[in-house]
């Protein structure tokens, strides 16, 4: 048997030997035609002549030119600027989706592990469905990004190289351990013990994390560069990295990445629960829709803070380019941030009003509903509310000035930082009553518990709204460090609140669980609104935090050259992010599609159909 | 008829979309240039430089992003430029007017008025990076806000260096 073996073996490497040789020898003999054809064979016109000789002329020519770098090229049609700001819009899009799945995906897996209760981890398990799809159009943008910087900005595109060298191979390093820490956490689900996929899970997001914090750093420092010379030579990488703006980023991003995720997973939620065709679908997609925009809204309300971190941190860095964010060329562009904030939290009151409607023993908190809207109506007309105001030359004239003489005071720091912190109260309060709906607290307490939740509530707002006025009469380094506290007595009576209200409630009597899949339809387009909107507002910020350098690309070291130096208004740039929104949504209802096809029955040919017959009678 | 769900779907997003570009349409449209080079020759007439420089003030220097020239009323970030021309020369004890604008321009952090939070970046620094020119014309203007131009093109100030341009 050995010797048979050895024989086949040998029989193969000869046979494998002659089988070359007779090729070689064949293609040594096979005939060729030249490379080129002798010019004499072919009859050319005087006009095809002219044109041959024009193109060797310039052959010479460019054979003659030594290699110039190429500082710009053109995209066609929309121009090079457009096309990299659509497609990094889109890369930045998937992966905020793939980073923040990730991370309340396993929170609520955590839950369902502690709470024994397999809904939560098949709920988990469902938002990760959205991910493989999104990670692979992550990845396809993220290198679509990277070839149009190379070919539209090469020479910009050279100096953030050199800043920044060795931060590419750990990043792409850590793209390699979030592919596998992703598909085998989304594979791996029910093949492992819990422990272990729940490791699987805090490695998936650590890693995601990681990725975000390196490509931070490049964009960051192109806003506000560190650790170069004023000539812009590299002194210190580590510098670069952590410059002025690169935590305020990291953090606004993490949370304002969440509240995307969540509102996106929510609108699947929602797509998924308007074409349900059983109760029991309808339930569980409302129910997922509900933890979605729980999520989101959750990570919305400190999102402001956020913001509030990262714009005082662009003023440390220069008070030119924060005055060119907040009163210069952007100012305008607040005032659209402004309606859609206000949109957004108009649309999450709605929709947790509509869900107190499938809680029984909810009804006795509808009264309030009027009171709450006509609350973050205000605050949203304050928000929204420009210093001043484009008007007609008569109009100026009735006016005294191009501001209105009572609206103006609107339009100032002092009466937004309040709207926005009533606005977040609000929020808060009508949260706090969908999530009493249907309960009744038994501790003996109770009733100090209550007086407790009003008295912190009371005092926040009053904190907030004497600052708000008394902010009027102080001068501005003052008035801006009134902000700090507002936002402090908000987040202190949110969480000193819901801790009260989590033990008043404990063991709460229940007049009806949540009739979950039992809520007016509207609430899923609600859902659906609230996600085009989140998306459309990171599309504006992202545009106001990249535009915020004008003419610059690393803002006061690489000055922008090309064509598009200026930056175009407002108009044109919401036109940009509408579009890059719409081909977003187009995207992720691919991911929607193919994330659904997995409940699908296999395909199976009909028994009746030609192709049917034809495939039975084939042999 | 019933519309199909992914259609209604469709419907808000574009419907979403479509009114917050409308809602971008509605504010002042302004596209901003990268500022443009004012070329200065040393025979300027101190009119010349006065003009030059409340030009170069509103645009490539920004100064007036953050600065206002004779604002009545309401809160101030920074100083009102008004009268500043007369107000330079007593400012700081042993200054000429000169000398303290050229110190406020070249090295603003070396002395901040009273009120007032530091913030202004060298001017003759990038990202704004006004030639030693280009700050002479600005001089000659501030001059004039309550006081008398004195600075010529042909004018030492101890910072000058001849910079102003970026790296790249």
């Amino acid at each position: 048997m050995k010797r048979k073996a050895l024989l086949a073996i040998a029989v193969a490497i000869a046979g494998f030997a002659v089988t070359v040789g007779i090729a070689t020898f064949l293609l040594r003999r096979e005939y060729r035609a030249p490379d080129r054809a002798p010019t004499a064979a072919v009859e050319e016109t005087p006009r095809q002549q002219g044109i041959a000789d024009q193109a060797a002329e310039l052959e010479k020519k460019n054979r003659e030119l030594p290699y110039k770098e190429v500082e710009y090229r053109q995209f066609p049609k929309v121009g090079s600027r457009v096309a990299i700001w659509v497609v990094a819009e889109l890369h930045l899009l998937f992966a905020a989706f793939v980073l923040a799945v990730p991370l309340f995906a396993l929170i609520i897996e955590f839950i369902g592990y502690r709470t024994k209760d397999p809904r939560y981890d098949r709920l988990a398990h469902e938002f990760t469905k959205l991910l493989s799809v999104s990670f692979s159009l992550t990845g396809t943008f993220g290198a679509f990004l990277t070839f149009m910087l190379v070919i539209l900005y090469p020479k910009f595109t050279a100096y953030l190289v050199s800043v920044f060298s060795i931060t590419f191979l750990p990043y792409v390093l850590l793209f390699f351990a979030e592919a596998f820490f992703l598909y085998t956490y989304y594979y791996g689900w029910g093949k492992f013990s819990p422990r272990v996929h729940l490791l699987l899970g805090v490695g998936l997001n650590l890693v995601g994390t990681s990725i975000m914090l390196i490509a931070n750093a490049w964009l960051t420092f192109m806003t506000s560069p560190a650790g170069v010379s004023e000539k812009g030579a590299l002194i210190s990488t580590w510098d670069a990295v952590t410059n002025y703006t690169w935590m305020p980023i990291n953090i606004h991003r993490i949370i304002a990445n969440v509240a995307f995720g969540g509102s996106v997973a929510a609108a699947y939620a929602a797509y998924k629960f308007l074409g349900a065709t059983t109760d029991e679908e309808r339930a569980h997609y409302d129910w997922m829709g509900y933890i979605g925009n729980f999520v989101a809204i959750c990570a919305f309300l400190p999102l402001p803070f956020a913001g509030y971190y990262l714009a005082k941190e662009i003023y440390a860095y220069s008070q030119t380019l924060g005055l060119t964010m907040m009163g210069g060329a952007f100012s305008w562009l607040f005032i659209i941030q402004a309606v859609l904030i206000g949109n957004l939290f108009l649309a999450a009151n709605y929709y947790l009003w509509l869900g107190m409607g499938r809680i029984a023993g909810a009804e006795k908190f509808q009264k309030y509903i009027k009171y709450l809207l006509i609350l973050v109506t205000l605050c949203f007309m304050v928000w929204a509310t420009p210093r001043s105001i484009i008007s007609t030359v008569s109009e100026i004239r009735a006016m005294g000035g191009s501001s209105h003489p009572a609206l103006q005071f609107l339009g100032v720091m002092s009466a937004k930082n309040t709207a926005v912190n009533v606005l977040i109260l609000t929020t808060y309060v009508s949260f706090l009553l969908y999530r009493r709906s249907g309960k009744t607290a038994i501790v003996p307490w109770a009733k100090a518990g209550n007086l407790a939740q009003l008295a912190i509530f009371l005092v926040a707002a009053s904190i907030v709204i004497f600052l708000g006025v008394y902010g009027y009469f102080v001068e501005a380094r003052v008035r801006i460090a009134f902000s700090i506290p507002q936002v402090l007595s908000v987040l202190f009576a949110m969480v000193s609140v819901t801790v009260i209200d989590v033990f008043m409630f404990k063991n709460a009597k229940k007049e009806g669980e949540p009739r979950w899949g039992q809520i007016a339809p509207i609430s899923q387009y609600v859902l659906i609104f609230i996600a085009v909107t989140f998306t459309w507002l990171m599309g504006l910020m992202g545009y106001v935090r990249s535009g915020l350098r004008q003419h610059w690309h690393v803002y006061g070291i690489m000055r922008d050259t090309s064509v598009d130096a200026f930056t175009p208004t407002l108009g044109f740039a919401t036109r940009v992010v509408s579009v890059t929104v719409l081909i977003f949504f187009l995207l992720i209802s691919f991911v929607f599609w193919l994330a659904s096809l997995g409940g699908k029955k296999d395909w199976a040919p009909k028994d009746d159909s030609p192709r049917g017959e034809d495939l039975e009678a084939a042999p | 008829m019933k519309i199909p769900v992914s259609l209604r779907i469709a419907a808000l997003a574009v419907a979403t979309t479509g009114f917050y570009t409308y809602v971008g349409q509605l504010v002042p449209q302004k596209e901003v240039h990268p500022p443009v080079e004012v070329v200065l020759s040393k025979d300027m007439s101190q009119d010349e430089m006065r003009r030059v420089g409340r030009e170069i003030m509103e645009n490539k220097g920004l100064c007036l992003t953050c600065h206002t020239i004779g604002k009545k009323a309401g809160p101030l970030r920074f100083p009102d430029l008004d009268g500043v021309g007369a107000r330079a020369a007593t400012r700081r004890p042993g200054m000429t007017d000169v000398e303290y604008l050229a110190q406020s321009i070249y090295d603003p952090s070396a002395f901040i008025v009273p009120g007032f939070n530091p913030g202004m970046p060298v001017i003759n620094k990038p990202p704004i990076g006004l030639t030693d020119d280009e700050i002479l014309a600005v001089i000659a203007y501030l001059q004039s806000l309550g006081g008398t131009t004195t600075v010529t093109m042909q004018t030492k100030l101890p910072y000058q260096t001849g910079g102003g341009e970026p790296a790249h």
